[in-house]
């Protein structure tokens, strides 16, 4: 029987449909350039290569990622990408997972995903992949990329484990600031995409959007993509009008307080910038504050070493005295 | 005598490497080490106690929850906080869903692929409509060139399934199972605000409060995951287990020298109170217990008399003669709420960082075999009637039997929480304030075993915070008397007759679902240092 004629072109199509649909409506673009990101994505045989690395990372990014539903993640790793170095889904182990990351390097121009905060202290010593260091992995990967995300609080600007021994960093980013130690790869187009974990459909819109446009979104200051992390969550906060007029929880056990604002219960809304109070978690699922749990910011820069302790009100907003 | 390196070992969490030596096709000896380290206690230390179940939670993004549970467990001991019944009841159904996918997805995902030939797909010739769907999107890959990520691979061997029809509804139900763990993870964000890490368990319970229609539609998406268990995941195991790798379960291949550990999981009586091993000590779903070794390893042909002790928690030590870690002169081994946590990387002989956990000085195995095994569940009492013995396929056998207990008697909580919350709001936290001081205990037996947490709070904040995890008790390294670890004991004896294609070392350390982020996550803030792993 003739293989390429058991392909299902009208199943590939509708998978790409859909892929396109949901880019195009997380970035606010117009639904008129579906087709324009679906040729894109039938142009590339849908097999754009990718390597995910994993540093001090928790994986919980990549369940995130495998969280999507609209399309599935399946679909996006079997028909949009070509998902060629993932330690945690790739078939291959040992020597043969290491030479699937040698040949796609020296094909160059794929897109890097990294995941997991890096650790710089001793030379880089806290974490090693076959015996390398992941600061080594991560500049001769960054090096042949087309294009870098960095997903999660830990990958973006440390994280967590920035509070620990290992001095954890982002790709670009020490908290706040530039740190410089990958400057010597030359600049690349590096997308920063953080919270803990990173939000599925903020990683595969922007991946799709790549490869569409062959470009990066517009970023904010900290490499952000505007579309996402433009607006402040205390501003758009269904619990905002119980801040106005003074109704807060001081006690989650009391039943009466039931949506009340968090801030004294430690949100960190009023720093937040990000969308998660429109576009929810868990494919609309629920979000942190829905559930009655404070926004601990972790959309920033500062998180989490700078706003622990995270349910405590002792954070300077530079607000008006409550 | 040959030594292989597999690092990295793929398809699990967190980075680890095993080497094993093999004389004559069989392996002789082995260990096992993690390559990875956060230092995690240390980032706790001087925290406020709330700050730790959030924090803890992102040990492991895979098994986040159950740190979040153990963690809010240990705070609530010191604390003095019982839980309301609907803190218990949604706490327990984020346990019980999470269980449920977790398992299933390390099933298709993580393991299928080390006993499916998956090219046979090309010749599957049968005419079910999303089975030729399957072998379209496949064949498609390989006439295109790129079947990343399902190869590179290691040579399927004669332990592989190469039957078209069941690898290709293996691989439609590897793909189906992706899409029900996001469903899965959807249904549980109704409880905890996101998934992965549960944000809304809290110390005191949830702060959720589902309305009637969010619970309604979470019974149904609960029902959706309950159909997929029993009728798909359930029958594959067993029909994989009874069928073409059975006799790799009757060689006892993987088994380790029979010491089982659990603890007690998913309270189903009333109030829990903070004295009886936090809530999982009430009437638990799953009992705690030990079950000792009876001599040679998988040895035992019958288990349905199995002696089953009850959990003494200070019996509990961890070594460190072959850690990169020292303790007080003349101490061998300490209790975790004693923990010391002092790095000597020119430590003679030593070979990890993970401390070497044992009970009443014994190594155990943890996770699902173990809590089979403790619970005596018939269907495994079963296979060891039909031939099976200890070792990689009773693991897989026992996850999916759990999972279905789970997932089915879950419903009744689920029911439960509706008619509460008809009856008016949901409480689901009961709040105390952080004491001056105290010290607090959180097990719980997680998706891969055993897990605890201790704290220590003094002056309001954390002055000592230890865990003690699944994959420390199975990945830890050999103790004071040279006694091996249980990854290690596993190894050894296990065939490897192709050294390229060691096959065999994955399917072992795979079947106990390694998670090395947990493991690993202790490091001295002194010396700021780890020592690359050599292994003599
Ligand atoms: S402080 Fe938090 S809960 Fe209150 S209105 Fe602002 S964002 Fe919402
Ligand atoms: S709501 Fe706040 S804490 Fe929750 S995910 Fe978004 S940024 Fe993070």
């Amino acid at each position: 029987m003739d293989i390429a004629s058991l392909r299902k072109p009208e199943l590939t199509r509708r998978d790409f449909m859909k892929v396109a649909g949901m880019t195009a409506a997380y970035f606010g673009l117009s639904q008129a350039l579906t087709p324009q990101i679906v040729q894109a994505l039938e142009e590339n045989n849908g097999k754009a290569a990718v390597i995910w690395l994993e540093g001090q990372s928790c994986t919980g990014c990549t369940e995130s990622f495998l969280n999507n539903l609209e399309p599935t993640a399946s679909s996006i790793l079997l028909d949009t990408i070509s998902l060629r170095y993932h330690e945690t889904a790739m078939a291959a182990s040992g020597h043969q997972a290491e030479t699937a990351l040698e040949e796609t390097i020296a094909e160059g121009g794929y897109v890097l995903v990294i995941e997991g905060s890096i650790p710089l202290a001793e030379d880089g010593a806290f974490c090693t992949v076959a015996g390398r260091k992941f600061t080594d992995i991560v500049r001769d990967t960054a090096r042949n990329a087309a294009a870098i995300i960095c997903v999660g609080s830990c990958a973006t600007y440390g994280g967590i484990p920035r509070s620990g021994p290992t001095d954890a960093v982002g790709y670009l980013f020490r908290g706040k600031e530039l740190h410089h130690y990958f400057d010597d790869v030359g600049p690349k187009p590096v997308i920063n995409l953080p919270t803990c974990p990173v939000h599925n459909e903020r990683l595969t819109a922007t991946i799709v959007h790549y490869l569409t446009f062959g470009t990066v979104p517009e970023l904010d200051q900290y490499n952000r993509p505007y579309a996402f992390y433009g607006k402040i969550q205390h501003d758009n906060c269904t619990r905002r009008g119980n801040y106005e007029t003074g109704r807060f929880v001081t006690d989650f056990g009391d039943p009466n307080q039931h949506g009340y604002c968090l801030i004294l219960k430690g949100c960190k809304g009023p720093i937040a910038r990000q969308d998660c109070w429109n576009r929810k978690w868990n494919n609309r699922g629920n979000y942190c504050i829905d559930a009655g749990h404070p926004c601990v910011a972790c959309s920033e820069p500062d998180f989490y070493e700078d706003t622990s302790p995270l349910y405590a009100h002792d954070y300077d907003f530079g607000l008006p005295p409550l | 005598m040959t030594r292989i390196v597999v690092d990295p070992l793929t398809r699990i969490e967190g980075h680890l490497r095993i080497e094993v030596e093999v004389e004559n096709g069989v392996i002789t000896d082995a260990w096992s080490a993690g390559t990875m380290a956060r230092g995690w206690e240390k980032i706790l230390q001087g925290r406020d106690p709330w700050d730790a179940p959030y924090v803890t939670s992102r040990v492991c993004g895979v098994c986040e929850g159950v740190h979040t549970i153990a963690s809010n467990q240990a705070i609530e001991d010191a604390f003095g906080i019982e839980l309301t019944e609907a803190g218990r009841l949604m706490r327990n159904l984020f346990s019980a869903g999470y269980y449920v996918h977790d398992h299933f997805i390390h099933f298709y995902v993580l393991s299928a692929l080390d006993f499916l030939d998956i090219m046979a797909i090309a010749s599957y010739e049968g005419s079910d409509p999303g089975l030729l769907a399957v072998k379209s999107k496949i064949v498609g890959l390989v006439s295109a060139g790129d079947t990343s990520p399902f190869t590179p691979r290691y040579t399927p061997d004669e332990f592989s399934v190469n039957d078209p029809e069941t690898v290709t509804t293996l691989v439609s139900h590897y793909l189906k199972a992706i899409e029900l763990k996001a469903k899965s993870q959807k249904m549980l964000s109704y409880l905890t605000g996101i998934q992965p890490h549960p944000n809304a368990l809290m110390p005191g319970g949830c702060t959720a409060t589902p309305s009637v229609e969010v619970l309604q539609d979470l019974r149904k998406l609960w029902q959706e995951q309950a159909d997929f268990v029993n009728n798909v995941y359930v029958p594959d195991v067993m029909a994989v287990g009874y069928g073409p790798l059975l006799p790799l379960a009757a060689s006892g291949f993987g088994a380790t020298n029979g010491n089982y550990l659990a603890f007690p999981m998913l309270p189903q009586g009333g109030s829990a109170s903070a004295g009886d091993i936090s809530f999982g000590g009430s009437n638990p779903m799953f009992r705690g217990g030990v079950v000792k070794a009876n001599g040679e390893r998988a040895s035992r042909t019958d288990i349905s008399n199995l002696t089953v002790e009850d959990v003494d928690y200070s019996q509990i030590t961890e070594s460190v003669t072959y850690s990169w870690y020292d303790y007080p002169a003349g101490v061998d081994a300490l209790h975790p709420s004693e923990g010391v946590t002092d790095f000597n990387l020119q430590k003679q002989d030593a070979y990890s960082f993970l401390k070497a956990p044992r009970y009443n000085a014994e190594t155990m195995e943890v996770g699902p075999l173990a809590r089979g095994m403790v619970n005596q569940f018939p269907e495994l009492v079963d296979f060891f009637n039909a031939g099976g013995r200890e070792g990689v396929v009773a693991r897989h056998l026992s996850r999916a039997v759990i999972s279905k207990q789970i997932i089915n008697d879950g419903l009744a909580w689920i029911d439960r929480l509706i008619e509460m919350r008809l009856a008016g709001p949901l409480v689901g936290m009961n709040e105390k304030p952080v004491p001056k001081t105290g010290r607090g205990m959180g097990v719980w037996d997680a998706p891969r075993g055993a897990l605890g947490h201790w704290i220590e709070v003094d002056n309001w904040r954390i002055k000592n915070y230890q865990m003690v995890v699944p994959s420390t008790w199975n990945a830890g390294p050999r103790d004071e008397n040279g006694v091996k670890g249980p990854y290690e004991q596993a190894l050894i004896g296990a065939p490897v007759p192709d050294l390229d294609n060691p096959i065999n070392v994955v399917r072992i350390i795979r079947s106990f679902d390694p998670c090395i982020a947990c493991a690993v996550h202790l490091i001295d803030p002194h010396t700021n240092q780890r020592k690359v792993v050599k292994v003599a």
